[in-house]
Formats: C-alpha cells, sequence, structure tokens
C-alpha cells in the first residue's frame, strides 16, 4: 500500500512540474500584456518603463525559474494590475466561489444519485422516464442559457429573487460567508441552481446506469434469491457498488465545476474566483492567469491522488493492478 | 429595512452607534469600478482617482465643469518662463493630526515616479524638474521649459502624508502599507477603514475637513461592475446611488417613479478618424482592386462621409438618447473648443454628390475599425456608422472588436478608418489637440496619438506657439482658431458627445453632475 | 469500407423504432438545411448594411420595417431582421461545430491509433498527454487559448480543437489498442501486406462506431462551447454574429423587456443542441452491445 501511494505521489509531482511548465509558456509566450496594461495615450517612454518594471524585457527562461523559485516559496507573483499577492487576491475571492461550489455539487449529488437510483430500480415508471427526459435537457442546454431564463424568470418576471451580486455576508473564522444568511441564500440560489443543473444531470444519468447494470448482476441475483429485503439489497450491495464511479465522478465534477463556475459568475455578478479569470484575461493579466490555472492543476492532481487513494482503500485489486 | 441589516455587523466592528440611526448618515454608493490599490499614486484611472478624492486632497482642484479652483493650493502664479509659484493652504490637518505642508507636497511628487503602477500617473508631473521648498506654505516648480498647463496637470496630484507614507514609498512595500490602512492618511473628507480589492471601500468622516463637514458619517463606496445588477441592488435599495446607468435602462429608468436619474455630459467624443498617408491598407475598388490613391486625401471624400452620418439618428436611437450630436474633439464650453463651428448636415444626397465629383460615382470598400467594450455604445455606434456610409456608397465592413486588440494596432498605424471616443479629461484645449492633430513629433512631445498622419502646417504652428502662451486669453483664441481649422479638414470627424446617468432613489440625494463622471460623496447630499 | 448496406439497413430499422429519435434526426436535418440555404429563405441579408435601417433597431415580433415585410420575430438592436439574424447565426455555429468537430477527430484519431500501433515510449507520452488534459475542463482550456490567440472564426477553432481533441485520441486509442492484441491483425502484420494497409483496413474500420459516437456529442458540445465563449465576450467579432454572439448581444436588452433579441437566438440554440445529442444518445445505445434487448 505505501509503495502505492509513493507512486502516485511521484506521478503527482510530476505533473505538476509538466503542468507549470506549459501553463507558464502557454500564457507568457503570446499576448503582449503591456499594451493593455498602459492607456492606450502612454509614451514610449512609459511603455519601456512599464515593460522594465513588469521584467518583461528578461529572457523567457529566466522568468519562469523566478516564478518557480517564488513559488516553491508559496510566492505566486503579484498582479500586474493590482500589484498585490496574487494568492491574497485570489484568497479574497476564493470564500464566494467556494460557497457556491459547495453548495451546488453537494445538492446535485444527494438529489441526483437519489433520482438516478430510482430511475435505474423503476426502469419502466414515467416518472423515470420523466427524470430522465429533464436530465436530457440539463446536459445539453448550456449553463449560460439556463442563467439567463432564471434570471428572466425569477429575477426579472417574477422579482422573487436577486438578479445577481452576493448578499449580507457574516465572518466565520476571519472569513466572510453569505450562506448562513436569509439574504445571502437569496442571492446564492439561482447561481447555484444555475452550477449545479449539468451535474445534476450527469448524476442522475450516472447513478442510473450503474443501477441498472448493477440490478442485473448475480450478486444482486443471489442475494435476492437468499431472502434479503429489497432495502437491504438496496444499502447494502447497489450503493456500495455503484459508488466507486460516483465518487470519481464526485471528485472530478467538482473540479469542472469551479471551471465552470467562470461562466455562472459572470452572469451572476458573483464576486468570484471565476470572474477575476475573466476580468483578468480581458487585461491579460498574466500573474493572475497562471496562478489560477496552476491552483486549479493543482486542485485536480491532488483530487485525482486522493480518488485513487479511496479506490485503493475501497477495491483492493486496484493497488495490486498498480503495484505489479 | 435592508440598509439596517446589512451595516448592523459593520456598525458593530466600527463601534458606532445604534444601528437604527446608521442608515440616516451612512451613504452606500455601488459603482462600476474601482480603485486597484489604496494607494493614490499608483493608477491613473478615473475610478482609481475618483476613489482616492475621498481620502487625498490634490493640490488644484477640477470643479463640476472642470474649470481649475484651488485645493491644496490656494493659488499659483508663472514668475518666469520655467518655473511655478504654489501657495499652500494653512492650518490643513492629516488624518492623523499632523499639519500638511510644503514638505509633503515635495515628498508627493517625488515619489510619484517611483511607486506609480503600470498605468502611470507620471504623466502629471512629466513637466516637472524639481520642487524647491521656500516656506513652509511656498514652493516652486521647476519645469522643463515653459509648462502653461502645469495647474491642469496637478488637478490629479494627490498629497499623502511625508511621515506616514516615508517606509511605504516603494514598488514592493506601497501596496502593503496602503492596502493595510497604515500610510492610507490623507487630508480628505473621509478617512479609510477598509478596503477588499473588487468590492467595499469603508470610509468614515473626517470632522476636521477644511471645506467643512460632510453630510455622511460613513461611506461605502460598493464595486458593481455589471450594469443590470448595479441598477437592481438600487432598487433593492442595498445602495442609495449607482453610476453609469446603461443607456438601455435608462429608458425604462424615465417611467419609474421610485428612482430619479441625473443625466450629465461627459468628456467622452466619438471621433472618426481617417487616415491621411499616401498609400493606405484597408481601402480597395469595389472590385478589390487597389485604388489608384488613397481617397481620404481627398477633402470632398472627408466632406462626403462628413454628409453621410445622421448624428440625431446616432444618438436618439443607438444611443437611446443619451447624448448630443459633436462638431468637434471637445464639449463645447471647455477651454479652446469654439462655439462657431456649424453643425455638420446629415445629407446622404450631398455625400453621394461629393464622392461622384471627387471620381468616386460608386463608392469604393473600407474596413472600419472601433472599439466595442470601452465606452457605452462604442459598438453600436460602429454598426450605425457602417450602415450609414454603406447607404451612401462606401460600401464599410464593420469591424467592432475588443479594445485589447484595438489600441495596439491603431497604434502600429494599421487602419484606414477608425474610431473610438477620447475624453479631454483637463478639461482645456491643449490635452486633446497637441496629442491628436499636431502632426507626430516626439522631440518636442506633440502628436503622439495621431494615428492618421494628419498635418497641417497652421495647425501645428498654433499649437507650438499655444503651448508656450502664459496669457490666457491669447492662448484660447489661439486653441479656437487650431480647433476651427482641424474641424474643417474633416480628417477628424467628431460624432456624438456621450452623456452619464447616475440613478438615485426618487428624491433622496441632491448631488450636480460632474463632467469628469467621479461620484464623490462630500458633495451628494440628503435632499431634505 | 464498411457501407455494407445490409448492415446499413439493419442499423436504420433499429434506428426508426426510437420515435424521438427519428424527430431529433429529422430536426438535426432540417436545422443543416436551413443554415445551408439561409440565403434563399431568409427575408433579409442580416450582413447587407445598406438593407438595415436604425429606424427599424429593437422592434418586437410582428414589427413591419421600413423594408416593407413583418419581422416576425422582431428586431436586434442594428435593425437586423432577427429571425434572418437566427438563419445566418445558425449557418456559423453549425460550420464552427462542424469544423471543429472534423478536425479534432482527424487529429484525435491519428494521435490515438498511431499511440495504439507504435507503442513503446510514444504511446506513453501521448496518452499521458491526453489523460492529462482530459482530467482539465475544456472550458477552461478554451477559454485560455483563445484568450491568447486573439478573436477570429479560425482561433476559435483552434482553441476547440484544442481543447477536443482529447476525447477522440482517447476513444480511438481504445478501440485500436483492443484490435491490436487480436490475432488477425498480428497475422495481418506477419503478412509482406505494408503496415499502412493493415491499419487503414483493419484498425480504421474497427474504431469507426466509438469514434462516430464521440463525434455526434463533441458536435454539439463544440456548438454549445463556441456559444459560450462567445457569451463570455470571448468569442466571434460582433459583427459576425454566431447564435451565442446574438444571445450575449440581447443580454443588456433583456431586464429592459426586450427579451426576444435573446430569447429566439437562445432557443434555436437549444433545439440544435438537444437534437443532436438525442440522435447521439441513440446511436450510442445501439453500438452499446450491452445495452442491447
Amino acid at each position: 500500500m505505501l509503495g502505492f501511494i509513493i507512486q502516485r505521489f511521484i506521478q503527482a509531482v510530476g505533473v505538476m512540474a509538466v503542468m507549470s511548465v506549459i501553463v507558464f509558456f502557454g500564457v507568457y509566450a503570446i499576448g503582449n500584456p503591456i499594451d493593455i496594461v498602459i492607456p492606450p495615450d502612454a509614451t514610449q517612454e512609459i511603455r519601456e518603463e512599464a515593460i522594465r518594471r513588469l521584467g518583461l524585457d528578461r529572457p523567457l527562461y529566466e522568468q519562469y525559474f523566478t516564478f518557480v523559485s517564488n513559488l516553491m516559496q508559496g510566492d505566486l507573483g503579484r498582479s500586474f494590475v493590482y500589484n498585490m499577492p496574487v494568492l491574497e487576491l485570489i484568497g479574497g475571492r476564493l470564500p464566494a466561489t467556494l460557497e457556491l461550489v459547495m453548495i451546488s455539487v453537494i445538492s446535485a449529488t444527494v438529489l441526483g444519485i437519489s433520482l438516478g437510483i430510482f430511475a435505474g430500480y423503476y426502469p419502466d415508471s414515467w416518472v423515470s422516464k420523466t427524470i430522465m427526459a429533464v436530465s436530457v435537457l440539463g446536459f445539453s442546454v448550456p449553463s449560460f442559457w439556463v442563467g439567463l431564463i432564471l434570471i428572466l424568470f425569477f429575477a426579472v418576471h417574477l422579482g422573487w429573487l436577486p438578479a445577481g451580486g452576493r448578499g449580507e455576508t457574516v465572518m466565520i473564522w476571519g472569513v466572510a460567508w453569505s450562506f448562513p444568511t436569509l439574504n445571502g441564500l437569496s442571492h446564492i440560489a439561482l447561481p447555484a441552481i444555475n452550477l449545479a443543473l449539468f451535474k445534476l444531470a450527469m448524476m442522475i444519468r450516472l447513478a442510473r446506469a450503474g443501477t441498472r447494470e448493477i440490478m442485473l448482476t448475480d450478486t444482486i441475483k443471489f442475494a435476492r434469491a437468499a431472502g434479503l429485503s429489497e432495502a437491504t439489497i438496496l444499502r447494502r450491495h447497489l450503493l456500495k457498488l455503484i459508488s466507486i464511479p460516483i465518487i470519481t465522478v464526485f471528485g472530478l465534477e467538482l473540479g469542472s465545476t469551479l471551471a465552470f463556475a467562470v461562466v455562472t459568475e459572470t452572469i451572476f455578478s458573483w464576486p468570484g474566483v471565476g470572474k477575476l479569470i475573466i476580468d483578468s484575461i480581458s487585461v491579460l493579466d498574466r500573474p493572475v492567469m497562471v496562478a489560477y490555472l496552476i491552483l486549479v492543476a493543482f486542485l485536480f492532481v491532488t483530487i485525482n491522488f486522493v480518488i485513487d487513494l479511496i479506490f485503493a482503500l475501497i477495491d483492493p485489486r486496484v493497488r495490486q493492478g498498480a503495484s505489479a | 429595512m435592508y440598509h439596517q441589516k446589512f451595516l448592523a455587523p459593520l456598525a458593530l466592528a466600527l463601534g458606532l452607534a445604534a444601528a437604527g440611526a446608521v442608515s440616516a448618515q451612512t451613504l452606500t454608493m455601488g459603482v462600476r469600478g474601482g480603485p486597484e490599490s489604496m494607494d493614490p499614486h499608483f493608477s491613473a484611472l478615473g475610478s482609481h482617482a475618483e476613489a482616492a478624492k475621498h481620502i487625498f486632497d490634490t493640490l488644484v482642484w477640477s470643479g463640476t465643469d472642470l474649470q481649475i479652483e484651488p485645493g491644496l493650493a490656494t493659488s499659483w502664479t508663472a514668475i518666469d518662463d520655467d518655473t511655478w509659484e504654489f501657495k499652500l493652504r494653512e492650518g490643513v490637518k492629516f488624518h492623523d493630526g499632523s499639519d500638511f505642508d510644503a514638505e509633503d507636497v515635495k515628498f508627493s511628487i517625488e515619489r510619484i515616479p517611483v511607486v506609480t503602477g503600470p498605468t502611470t500617473t507620471a504623466i502629471y508631473v512629466r513637466r516637472v524638474k524639481s520642487v524647491d521648498i521656500i516656506d513652509p506654505y511656498t514652493i516652486h516648480i521647476n519645469t522643463d521649459g515653459q509648462a502653461a498647463t502645469l495647474p491642469n496637470d496637478f488637478i490629479r496630484l494627490f498629497i499623502v502624508s511625508s511621515d506616514a507614507a516615508a517606509n511605504y514609498s516603494t514598488l514592493e512595500t506601497a501596496a502593503a502599507g496602503f492596502n493595510s490602512g497604515a500610510a492610507t492618511i490623507g487630508t480628505g473628507p473621509y478617512k479609510y477603514v477598509s478596503w477588499q480589492p473588487n468590492s467595499d471601500l469603508v470610509l468614515t468622516r473626517n470632522d476636521d475637513y477644511w471645506r467643512g463637514k460632510g453630510a455622511w458619517e460613513t461611506v461605502i463606496r460598493k464595486e458593481i461592475p455589471n450594469d443590470s445588477s448595479r441598477l437592481a441592488a438600487l432598487k433593492a435599495g442595498q445602495v442609495d446611488v449607482i453610476n453609469y446607468v446603461s443607456s438601455v435602462d435608462y429608458l425604462a429608468l424615465q417611467k419609474d417613479a421610485d428612482i430619479d436619474a441625473v443625466v450629465g455630459d461627459s468628456v467622452y467624443i466619438m471621433n472618426l478618424q481617417l487616415d491621411q498617408r499616401v498609400d493606405t491598407p484597408l481601402v480597395r475598388a469595389n472590385d478589390g482592386s487597389k485604388l489608384a490613391e488613397n481617397p481620404f486625401r481627398d477633402l470632398k471624400v472627408r466632406q462626403a462621409i462628413d454628409h453621410a452620418i445622421d448624428r440625431e439618428t446616432m444618438v436618439e436611437i443607438v444611443l437611446e438618447g443619451l447624448g448630443r450630436p459633436a462638431n468637434q474633439m471637445m464639449p463645447v464650453g471647455f477651454f479652446g473648443s469654439n462655439a462657431d463651428i456649424p453643425m455638420p448636415e446629415y445629407d446622404p444626397a450631398k455625400a453621394r454628390a461629393l464622392l461622384a465629383d471627387a471620381g468616386y460615382p460608386d463608392g469604393f470598400q473600407v474596413d472600419l475599425y472601433c472599439t466595442s467594450d470601452r465606452l457605452p455604445g462604442d459598438g453600436a455606434i460602429c454598426q450605425g456608422l457602417g450602415q450609414m456610409l454603406t447607404q451612401a456608397g462606401i460600401t464599410t465592413n464593420v469591424n467592432a472588436i475588443s479594445r485589447t486588440v484595438y489600441f495596439p494596432a491603431q497604434a502600429r498605424l494599421e487602419y484606414s478608418m477608425f474610431m473610438n471616443g477620447w475624453g479631454t479629461l483637463t478639461g482645456e484645449a491643449s490635452y486633446t489637440l497637441s496629442s491628436l492633430a499636431h502632426s507626430n513629433n516626439p522631440d518636442i512631445k506633440l502628436g503622439a496619438f495621431n494615428r492618421i498622419e494628419y498635418k497641417n502646417d497652421e495647425v501645428d504652428t498654433l499649437l507650438q506657439s499655444g503651448a508656450t502662451m502664459m496669457d490666457e486669453a491669447a492662448r484660447r483664441a489661439t486653441y479656437e482658431d487650431a480647433m476651427a481649422k482641424i474641424m474643417a479638414d474633416k480628417a477628424y470627424i467628431s460624432l456624438v458627445q456621450l452623456q452619464t446617468v447616475w440613478g438615485t432613489k426618487a428624491g433622496s440625494l441632491k448631488f450636480e453632475p460632474r463632467f469628469d463622471e467621479d461620484t464623490l460623496a462630500f458633495f451628494i447630499t440628503p435632499a431634505s | 469500407m464498411s457501407s455494407d448496406p445490409s448492415r446499413l439497413s439493419l442499423f436504420w430499422a433499429e434506428y426508426r423504432e426510437n420515435k424521438i429519435a427519428v424527430l431529433a434526426l429529422a430536426v438535426v436535418v432540417a436545422m443543416i438545411l436551413l443554415a445551408v440555404f439561409a440565403a434563399l429563405i431568409s427575408p433579409q441579408d442580416p450582413y447587407d448594411l445598406a438593407k438595415l435601417s436604425l429606424r427599424d433597431s429593437r422592434r418586437p415580433p410582428g414589427f413591419v420595417g421600413t423594408g416593407g415585410y413583418t419581422h416576425l420575430l422582431g428586431t436586434d438592436p442594428q435593425g437586423r431582421d432577427l429571425l434572418s439574424a437566427i438563419l445566418y447565426g445558425l449557418r456559423i455555429s453549425i460550420q464552427i461545430g462542424l469544423a471543429a468537430g472534423f478536425v479534432s477527430l482527424t487529429i484525435g484519431t491519428t494521435l490515438g491509433i498511431l499511440a495504439a500501433y507504435v507503442g513503446g515510449r510514444v504511446e506513453t507520452l501521448i496518452m499521458r498527454l491526453v489523460d492529462l488534459q482530459l482530467s482539465f475542463p475544456a472550458i477552461l482550456l478554451a477559454l485560455v487559448i483563445v484568450a491568447m490567440l486573439g478573436q477570429g472564426k479560425a482561433q476559435l477553432i483552434g482553441a476547440l480543437v484544442a481543447a477536443q481533441y482529447a476525447y477522440f485520441a482517447r476513444t480511438a486509442y481504445g478501440a485500436a489498442k483492443a484490435e491490436r492484441g487480436k490475432d488477425y491483425i498480428e497475422a495481418a502484420l506477419a503478412t509482406p501486406l505494408s503496415a499502412r494497409l493493415v491499419l487503414w483496413r483493419h484498425m480504421l474500420p474497427n474504431c469507426t462506431p466509438p469514434l462516430i459516437v464521440v463525434a455526434t456529442v463533441q458536435i454539439a458540445n463544440s456548438i454549445s462551447l463556441e456559444a459560450t465563449l462567445s457569451f463570455l465576450g470571448l468569442g466571434l467579432p460582433v459583427t459576425e454574429p454566431s447564435l451565442g454572439m446574438l444571445i450575449s448581444n440581447g443580454f443588456a436588452y433583456m431586464m429592459s423587456g426586450r427579451y426576444w433579441i435573446s430569447v429566439y437566438p437562445g432557443i434555436a440554440l437549444i433545439i440544435l443542441i438537444v437534437a443532436i445529442n438525442i440522435v447521439g444518445d441513440q446511436i450510442r445505445d445501439q453500438f452499446n452491445p450491452r445495452l442491447r434487448k
């Protein structure tokens, strides 16, 4: 087991190293932030001064090594625009994104798995068919469009919920959260629904497909033959068996939800990290772009690593296969 | 009331009185953009300066109509060709109780080039060679040659405390010192409480302000970049006033009895610019072949374009009423603008006749480039322009693109016909005309933004002499003359002047819109 | 290669059983036809500036404009007939979806089969890269690439391809790897037949069914991704509006009640994507032996 962990860990570190190179050179090689950072009416002197100040006159590999050595000390650089440590900038926005993503993913998972198991368990019921039809919609309709319709209907037409922004916050452990307040919840409702729909559809489909396959397996047949109640079968066998693919997807989806939050945050003016990255892209604030991508990559690698470990715990074959 | 609920935790944090009392004395402003740092010298962006004006004072004050007035300096005179004397206001105190004097001015001027960010504030002190302190309330500014408009440059010269900021005046330390509040000590109407980038700036009143006590005990400047969200926040009572109501929402607001809309003229004017080079890249004959010469060098073609543009429709339809037709590159009334320039008339038939006269009876093809994300309506004006020119016979391919692509390409002189807004931020002509209309000459730092190689020798002479004229009346006449000549040449065709809208809850607030579009809490008062 | 008529008609017979899938297919075909013949069907050429009038702009559905005809779906801020703009927008969206899908298919399949066929270091390198990319959200990748390349059709397609080729590579690799291990390929390789012929005749056809499924889904995804990028302001220039751009242009007007500018293009987009996905679903089910009854 330890060997397996070490092996996976080394792989993860390798992936991070590769990602840092790709991200850094990808972002720094193309585009010239200087034209965007300085005003259009700047003179040549101002321009050269800004280039020197931002370190853009040094060779790319040198900039990369500076970046990596700073990274090792936990310094992700300073924003061109704000002259602030990027980590501080992202850190200030992170709670908003985290609460949005967590609420979306958890509600989508709980609801999605329940509906999916139902649809898989009673595949021919009209309820199941409705669930599946709705899931196809949730799966195909672009999320920005759903966001627009949510705003049009609930905010403009009915006027029940705010159209955007984050609500009242309270400080918990020195961080501002909006979900504990009623006003905060009313602001978070629409973006969370928007972000959750796609995941919900995916969870339904996954849980249904898993349930259908497992219900036909011998394990379940034997369990039934052995006279176990359906509830016990559901609890003891089904949930355990479908948990593996669902844990994987939950983990991966947590990451991709974070990425998709970019779209939702833009539509609902949610002051999170996604909005920050869109703004940074439009002004080519490279340090923020790089830091964000590296952090997302780090998150993904960590999630993959954790999923591997959980797998190894649940299913011994995985670790045997890997160390063989 | 939502208001109180929102402020309750804050009031506790500030140790203020009961929540009920807070709401009447608190002004919450929903604004589109914000400062990039708490260091006033970091950025020259308008929204940055707007936020800084709450905490810091400038040496020279720029009034509602951008006329220059005394600020921390009470008077100024040019004592010889390259020296200005500024008399400073006595008895002004910083937020920490220390006295303001000449040392702070010198310190601030010298600090700017060191700590400025990429959107440089060095432009405000670019003419300054050195600063001499004569006595605690008199300074001499030595300039590189005659600098007639130095007081105009100083409208954004923020004065920080030389004691409080002493240890926070390198690029590395400035942000930390100011963002934490340690160095954020000004003489302005409000004191710094807290700030989050892209979020809230919280301020509390400076009771000893030299202009008098402000109306609000607490001011919260809330950044809400999305136009619709900002308006929604106003409707929901989360904020008391918002800036930059979009033209789209303005129409609906006029019917809304709960909201007052305050309309103000903006300094931004949209100018169509026609390349004057012999060889211009993006103009073709209708069959795609190269034309014998650049048609924009022919005055008749330029006049034809001017007549093809229906400015009234631009304002009424495209901007939904939020603008005025423009006939020169500056709002009329600014120093150096010319009231005698006629409004060009919309006459497509005349445009076609002029084109035929110039030898293009069937017109030609051109690629038009504009920004689509810089100023309200820029993309839409561009597309409207395309329609109007095409209907007059000049087949126009419209390219309304992101400013991040547009400005670099414009600087590389890649376009033949292009449009963008220009704001006369100093309120006087030399700022605009010497940058745009003088032929480009880096040696004398004139014509830096003349991206069409426009050159009129008479205009060049006028602008050069205007820049050194210390006599105000003579200078005004010179710029007025230059303006008339430039607009008659039609290489720059001014289209519309934009307007800005603020929204407040009906009958709740009183304030005068400013030309520079700033929303300043000190000048906003309760209606009753 | 495998266009054996009996197989195809068998496939069709099975497909026909699902009425919804047939309807979806009809919708897809109809929309492609509408896009192809947009110039003939549209009441107005939305790109001909000489025919537009600003006086007609932002009019509600049913407005009779200066052109003399009724704007069934209203007009946009430039006075364009919205129905015509949607038809032309459909064309751009489908073009981009197909182009990105096809290029990704070609690049991805080539890489996938190459990895499976050559093996060794090449295999490890390619598949590591592909897996790495698959774990990263496509939208982020496309976002960053488009931000770096700038606006324009080619750049957008490039970004979509970069974000999507990995799905094809993974699929082709899986299928080809399974074939590679089979005896008949080993046998064919042992004969004097050229390696290329083996690849072409045997490995590629066996990868085709799963690739068709992935291609269908990815074309829908490309269209959706393009719309999303355009909505975020990172897609095509505003003057050549795809459906996503039309929606984005109308977004600002939604709050003031002029919903049609955004809503109708959106409905067209959704019908297209949902229909493609339903067709893809049905094809997948038919190819998946485990779900066969």
